[in-house]
């Protein structure tokens, strides 16, 4: 099932960029590879502040300004916390944003949903996702929220690493989305190079995608002890290549 | 101990921990551990479906069951990844050289000793979330009560899942698998650190890393959260006595 939802969320981002749609602007893929009205990015900034990354269209960023101007809605909740949703803005409900929901359905939405991007104890923001009628996510769509959400927080560190688009797209053909080798690579080049976590995962990338081997690969090296951080350089330091006769 | 206190304690210890507040790692990691001891099987693994259907493995009872479950994961073949597909459960496949069903998987497997696998499903109202895995050092049948035990058990990590916290409905059991992948995954990236910081290897980081939480009355997660965002350092975890073997 992950396959042919990549697949199709592949196609969409070829169609952007061939039609030159900003690139490939992954709110607008979200909104469309989901069938929904409109999705935006927040993300969180160092200073811990919520900011938008990008939003599929007019009303989506006057949503999510809504949303990052009062502090309270679904991709502030997503971006600290789970999922959450408030599938119809105009009646009585059990989320807490009393401010946020009338200003919301004022600007047309009518159901919200929120889920979080994250990898790990890395929390990158959220992924904010509106409809013009109100009711729950359908099953697949519920699913392809998670897919998509996950597919955001692989983007943004392959960009952060200096990944071109294919760069990004071989990451998602990789074997697993959460390939613990490259998890335990990155805690151990975090304490190598004494930086976060974040940035190891970040760093695995970038020197994966410059010397043109795989993701895997190269965690692989890194877990083995064959290829470490230098602590005070932090410079990749490959161990000499040992003979093996067996 | 016999069978049948074995049983009852381990029932007792799960159930205990079911009605506390738990870490779905550590407690599935128990689960797995017990089955070793209850069943007369070797090596015990669970795997769980993310929300968009892919595999992935979540506990398992040592280091050489998680290679050949990520192994699994990497070739998409073997018997969880059939036993997930199918919904149906897998017993008694004695492994042999001349045996085609799995090509990548059966020989991986005899050569970390295995000679029989069992897969489990882990089902809930028709949709299979993921697979309980036994596999055994020696052929035989395994006793039609060690299969009931076996998948008893299945259900109860099941239970472990969907328990930790709320209600169940498709966009909570997304929610609940999500997190519990999530969680290995921040586990991953803390035995990183603990193995780059004590140079020890990956299965003693993940002993060191439990006993603390125990010793501490911490969860599993949320020190390895902890770890990953530096507020404790990973030399100030406490030491693991290793068991005296057999």
């Amino acid at each position: 099932m992950t396959v042919r939802r990549l697949l199709d969320i592949f196609t969409i981002m070829e169609r952007f960029e061939r039609e030159g749609t900003n690139g490939y602007a992954l709110c607008a893929v979200a909104a469309e590879f989901m069938a929904l009205d409109g999705a935006g990015i927040a993300m969180i900034s160092d200073s811990e502040d919520l900011t938008s990354l990008c939003t599929s269209n007019n009303a989506a960023g006057a949503l999510m300004d809504l949303e990052i101007t009062l502090g309270e809605g679904p991709a502030v909740d997503a971006s600290h916390g789970d999922a959450n949703e408030d599938t119809n803005l105009l009646k009585e409900s059990a989320s807490n944003w009393e401010t946020y929901r009338p200003e919301a359905a004022a600007l047309g939405a009518r159901a919200v949903f929120g889920f979080p991007v994250r990898l790990g104890a890395i929390r990158f923001g959220a992924l904010s996702l509106f409809r013009t009628t109100p009711g729950p996510l359908n099953a697949e769509q519920d699913s392809d929220a998670y897919l998509m959400a996950s597919v955001i927080g692989r983007a943004i560190l392959s960009t952060q690493a200096g990944g071109s688009q294919e760069n990004l797209v071989g990451e998602l053909n990789g074997a697993s989305m959460l390939d613990f080798r490259v998890h335990q690579a990155a805690g151990m080049l975090a304490v190598q190079g004494s930086i976060s976590v974040k940035d190891s995962l970040v760093l695995l990338r970038a020197h994966a995608f410059g010397v043109g081997c795989q993701l895997s690969e190269l965690a692989d090296r890194v877990v083995s002890g064959s290829t470490r951080l230098d602590s005070e350089s932090r410079e990749w330091i490959d161990a000499p290549e040992i003979e093996n006769n067996e | 101990m016999e069978r049948e206190s074995l049983l009852i304690a381990t029932l007792v210890e799960l159930a205990d921990n079911l009605v506390d507040d738990y870490d779905v790692i550590d407690v599935l990691t128990v689960l797995c551990l017990r089955c070793v001891e209850a069943v007369d099987v070797d090596a015990a693994g669970v795997m769980l479906a993310s929300p968009d259907g892919e595999l992935q493995f979540v506990a398992s009872s040592s280091e050489s069951m998680t290679v050949l479950e990520l192994f699994q994961i990497q070739t998409n073949e073997g018997p969880c990844v059939d036993c997930f597909r199918g919904g149906l459960a897998i017993t008694n496949h004695a492994l042999s050289e001349t045996d085609g069903r799995w090509p990548l998987f059966t020989p991986r497997a005899l050569a970390q000793g295995f000679r029989a696998v069992h897969s489990l499903p882990m089902r809930l109202r028709g949709r299979t979330i993921g697979a309980l895995n036994l596999f055994r050092t020696h052929q035989g049948l395994m006793t039609d009560d060690d299969v009931l035990v076996a998948q008893g058990l299945a259900d109860v990590a099941t239970i472990a899942i969907l328990q930790h916290r709320s209600t169940i409905d498709a966009g909570t059991l997304n929610a609940q698998l999500s997190n519990a992948l999530n969680s290995r995954v921040i586990i991953e990236q803390a035995k990183g650190m603990i193995r780059q910081s004590t140079g020890c290897d990956m299965d003693e980081a993940f002993n060191r890393l439990r006993a603390h939480a125990r010793n501490h009355n911490e969860g599993l997660t949320d020190l390895a959260t902890r770890l990953v965002t530096k507020s404790i350092d990973a030399v100030n975890l406490d030491q693991w006595a290793k068991p005296k073997g057999p």
